[in-house]
């Protein structure tokens, strides 16, 4: 029998009947292991990007010397170690130049990941390096070469060694982990701590020890280690990546997983109808098998074997094309990607394939399976009917089938709940909303001229037929119309999270002497820049009269701790309150105002009292609001705002963000030459990284759109299959008997036009449902009402589904009715 | 040989019941042809189908070669179908996904015979189709088609052989030809043969006619 299977799949094959059940599952494959595999790597990538900012898997801080034996612990672990140790230290020329520099020796190890750049000369072209300076040099930033006058080639002294200057110091991978120190960075060999003679006991340093290695190796070193570190010493944890870039992609990694979601649903549903055809067009096939002696077993076997063939040959080239999908994102991405993603592994290929399998179990195998039960009478009675007893526990178990498919593959209820709901919605109201719109539309049609007569009568005659195929034809169109509109807010909302005048640069430490004439440079300059806030250095005492327990006794949030405070009569920009109320300008009320986060994390509210140690002086101050900010607007942001009197007593710095465009960089050696005491912080390679990032991911998202519109026509395609053949045979019916060929295709246009307004219409309802839940309660957005959605997916549904229907039935009016008739 | 006691067929209707067999006794002995005649709507097919074991009958039985083909289920009468029944309809009923010769081999595959295609070729050979063994039924004509279901019917050695209306969807030539061959082989193989049929010419070449109308058997 397995010959005859095979034989009868090809020969299916060639009269395109499987086309669209193989073409659905392979889309449905390819789409979820293509994307399940780009993830993964992401994932991967990610980590590995974000240990590139540490530059090392694991780091130990402390703020004394750390014990060699970790070292050698490390090292016997197959780890690779090395050693940095961060200091201000002031640096001389022998013309008595001098500035205060921020240096960081290191072992010839560092980094273990991620880059080093230097320069060969201040300024110049960034260039990698594997390692830091050799003993006996430097590397200064390039702009301590005009501060200090010196050049390549000369000495500098730290303490009391002299140092030659190799090159300039451009980047670390992991210069902004430690905001401590700022100021210019001089960088030498961690061998020549010694011979500076700078390091006393007491003296402000961060020592690291760093460790890399294999992911289970470098896990087992970390639990070994931290029961032994001490107060002041803690282990940093690769998760603490760039929060910028992981955000970005953590809502497209969400974005690709709702449109894999979507693309399991449509694929079920394009499966289902290709597979119900099928099956209702073996039915004869069957009969006859059946009346030579076939049993149902038999028959079951027949095509269980056929279905099995068909679902390994789709899977294989879902699997091939879910490769190739993955492979062209990263393609897409590699430029931008500082690090190679690793391996995907085989599970998203086994995720393609359990799809697959459930595709066909729960919506391929359950009308092929009736085909057993058919009966062998129809040989004799071609009118007989096959059974339709069982057809709502198949679409009940393909629904339970989808969701659990999506809760799986996306693992996250909220967005399989939501696309649920919107389907839900489609499918009860939608379905007795097309059956009145149908039936209403006789009404019309009843004085209309005769192709609109015809149709309309066709559209009543199968009433429930037709309204079903609408609740289909609705249900794809408005997938893709979540999947639009969820794309275009996503990428909006990023647009506008990072603008291209997004401040790039930091400046702090500015005295107050110096803010007025700074920002007359800024103006002059046309260097557009945020207020300037004064920033106090402050610690968290107390919460209520209650005493927190201090950072050395207790690591959990609530503790006494050190942070930046600043003061402003106004709410500053993009904040949000959340709670309580702004105080009035020149309040001399004890007030403060505290992010959000922060004060939920110590357990604060509004009307609560805080105490906390300025300097030597203690304040006790009311909670007066909450607010929320953006973390990610590269603004000023501050966990406490207090009212200008409150802090006005207390000597402040002022800090202050501005947008520098990449063609005015010459701008800062001006600036730096006129403040030498002002620090600038320059995070434009950074912003530039995640706005490269941000808008591969769109590119990545918009090819992931095109895909799941491919999918989403297969199930218009096969919705219109579906009931091409009774149409078929009415129109050919209707020839025979004389109809013109503009009878017979205007009838045709205007029944599936109808249909897919109908369609349209409901699938935007149910699209605006669908997303506001999606964007209010899954992706964290703000919901926006989309009047641009209603002519889209009316005129969508219309047009395609009138020309989709008008190309299938094409046949009818080019070929003789009597072959029509004959090959149904 | 088939026998049937009280034969009856009653189906569901616009609420009410159709009784479209009302009693049918009858016995047909081996080697016999028999033709069952009758206007449109006197059962014919009904009881084609009921006689061959494609349908259940609401009461009453049918044997064939001392099986009660009541006392099995739908797969026991397919495996009885399969060894002891051939069909040849009015429509010719071949499956168009396969070649004539694998419309042919098709019943002796489901036999599990492992000559079937040795004996497949040999029957069209004496149907006149060796030549075109390889076409697909859509590329025969009707006549070529009919005959290529009379060589399927044959092919598996039946000892019943059922037709309903073999000649109606063809030309009276075509019909005549295909008529000729179904009697020689009938004869050659020795088997019973029960023909469903309008066409009196056709009844006649039949050893005995038996009449249905109105859903009962009238004498002659």
């Amino acid at each position: 029998m397995s010959v005859t299977a095979t034989k009868m799949l090809a020969r299916d094959w060639r009269g395109g009947e499987l086309g669209v059940l193989v073409m659905a599952l392979v889309l449905a494959v390819g789409i979820v292991s293509g994307i399940s595999a780009f993830t993964t790597r992401l994932q991967s990538a990610l980590v590995q990007e974000s240990n590139r900012f540490l530059a090392a898997d694991t780091v130990v801080t402390s703020g004394f010397d750390l014990p060699e034996a970790w070292l050698q612990e490390a090292a016997s672990r197959d780890l690779t170690t090395a050693q940095t140790l961060l200091f201000p230290s002031m640096v001389y020329t022998d013309a008595d130049a001098m500035s205060l520099a921020s240096v960081k020796a290191v072992s010839s190890a560092y980094p273990l990941r991620g880059e080093l750049t230097y320069s060969p000369e201040p300024f110049a072209a960034v260039l990698p390096s594997t390692a830091g300076p050799e003993p006996g040099e430097v590397w200064l930033d390039s702009r301590l070469f005009p501060l200090l006058e010196v050049a390549v080639g000369d000495e500098v002294t730290i303490g009391e060694a002299r140092f030659t200057i190799a090159a300039a110091a451009r980047t670390e991978p992991d210069q902004g982990s430690s905001f401590y120190g700022y100021g210019p960075r001089v960088l030498m060999h961690y061998q020549d701590i010694p011979a500076t003679g700078v390091i006393q006991p007491g003296s402000r340093v961060e020592y690291r020890q760093l460790y890399a290695g294999d992911t289970t190796a470098v896990e087992s070193f970390s639990r070994w280690l931290e029961p032994q570190l001490q107060n002041g010493q803690s282990l940093v944890n690769i998760d603490e990546g760039q929060p910028g870039i992981g955000s970005a992609l953590s809502r497209a990694e969400s974005f690709l997983l709702l449109a894999g979601s979507l693309a399991v649903v449509l694929a079920g549903v394009a499966v289902a109808l290709a597979a119900r055809r099928f099956s209702e067009r073996h039915h004869d096939y069957v009969a006859i098998v059946k009346s030579l002696g076939a049993t149902s077993g038999t028959v079951n076997r027949l095509y269980g074997s056929s279905l099995l063939l068909l679902g390994c040959v789709a899977t294989l080239l879902g699997c091939l094309l879910g490769w190739a999908i993955q492979a062209l994102f990263f393609a897409l991405f590699s430029e931008q990607l500082p690090v190679q993603p690793g391996p995907s592994g085989v599970r998203p290929y086994a995720i393609g394939a359990a799809t697959s399998l459930t595709c066909l179990l729960c919506f391929a195998w359950p009308p092929l399976r009736r085909l057993g039960q058919a009966s062998p009478l129809r040989v004799l009675r071609r009118d007989l009917l096959p059974e339709k007893r069982r057809a709502s526990g198949d679409y009940l178990v393909g629904l339970l089938a989808v969701s659990l498919l999506m809760w799986w593959y996306s693992q996250d209820w909220r967005l399989t709940l939501a696309v649920l709901a919107g389907l839900a919605v489609t499918a009860g109201l939608g379905f007795g909303l097309a059956l009145m719109l149908l039936r209403g539309s006789r009404l019309v049609g009843m004085s209309a001229g005769s192709i609109w007569r015809l149709a309309l009568a066709g559209l009543q005659r199968r009433g429930v037929e037709n309204a079903l195929q609408v609740v289909i034809f609705a249900m794809a169109i408005m997938l893709l119309l979540v999947l639009l509109l969820v794309r275009t807010s996503l990428i909006d909302d990023w647009q506008t999270q990072l603008p291209d005048d997004a401040p790039n640069h930091f400046m702090v430490n500015v005295t107050a002497e110096d803010v007025q004439s700074i920002e007359q440079l800024l103006r002059a300059d046309n260097i557009p820049s945020e207020a300037f806030y004064p920033m106090i250095r402050g610690r968290v005492m107390s919460i209520n009269d209650e005493q927190l327990p201090s950072s050395d006794e207790v690591q959990e949030d609530r503790r006494q701790r050190e942070t930046n405070f600043t003061w402003s009569d106004t709410l500053p920009n993009d904040n949000k309150l959340v709670a309580g109320q702004w105080w009035a300008p020149g309040t001399e009320e004890l007030l403060v105002s505290l992010e959000e986060g922060f004060a939920e994390r110590m357990g604060v509210a509004v009307g609560d009292t805080m105490g906390f140690l300025v300097g030597s002086q203690p304040l006790e101050v009311r909670v007066a609001s909450i607010r929320q900010l953006n973390w990610q607007s590269m603004r000023p942001n501050f966990y406490f705002v207090f009212p200008p009197r409150v802090l006005a007593q207390y000597p402040a710095t002022f800090m202050t963000s501005f947008h520098l465009a990449p063609s005015n960089k010459v701008f800062l050696n001006q600036f730096i030459r006129t403040y030498p005491t002002v620090t600038v912080i320059e995070m434009d390679i950074v912003i530039e990284q995640i706005r490269a990032i941000v808008n591969q991911v769109s590119a990545a998202i918009n090819l992931v759109l095109v895909v799941i519109l491919a999918a989403g026509a297969l199930v218009l395609i096969a919705g219109v299959q579906a009931s091409v053949d009774a149409r078929m045979q009415e129109s050919a019916i209707l020839r025979a008997l004389g109809a013109s060929r503009r009878l017979i295709l205007g009838g045709l246009l205007v029944e599936f036009a109808t249909l897919g307004l109908c369609a349209g219409l409901l699938a935007t309802v149910a699209a605006e449902l669908s997303v506001y839940i999606l964007q209010t309660r899954a992706m964290d957005m703000a919901y926006a009402p989309t009047p641009w959605l209603w002519p889209l997916g009316i005129a969508t549904g219309t047009l395609v589904i009138g020309a989709l229907g008008v190309y299938s039935c094409r046949k009818v009016v080019s070929t003789p009715p009597v072959t029509v008739l004959r090959e149904l | 040989m088939i026998k049937s006691e009280n034969l009856q067929k009653r189906v569901p209707m616009a609420g009410a019941e159709l009784e479209i067999l009302k009693g049918i006794t009858l016995e047909i002995k081996s080697g016999e042809s028999v033709a069952i005649i009758g206007a449109s709507g006197s059962g014919k097919s009904t009881l084609l189908g009921l006689l061959a074991g494609l349908d259940e009958a609401s009461a009453g039985s049918v044997v064939i070669n001392d099986t009660d083909l009541g006392a099995l289920d739908e797969d026991g009468r397919a495996r009885f179908r399969g060894e002891h029944i051939g069909f040849v309809f009015q429509s010719f009923q071949l499956l168009p996904a396969l070649t004539a010769l694998e419309n042919v081999m098709l019943p002796l595959e489901l036999q599990g015979q492992s000559r079937a295609q040795e004996q497949a070729q040999n029957y069209l050979e004496r149907v006149g189709l060796a030549a075109r063994s390889g076409h697909y039924p859509l590329q025969l004509s009707g006549g070529e088609q009919q005959r290529v279901a009379l060589a399927r019917a044959f092919a598996s050695r039946p000892s019943i052989l059922f037709a309903d209306e073999p000649t109606g969807n063809l030309d009276t030539r075509t019909g005549e030809h295909i008529i000729d061959l179904l009697f020689e082989l009938n004869r050659e193989e020795g088997t019973t043969l029960v023909l469903v049929t309008h066409d009196q010419a056709l009844a006649d070449r039949c050893q005995r006619c038996l009449r249905l109308d109105g859903g009962m058997l009238v004498p002659e």
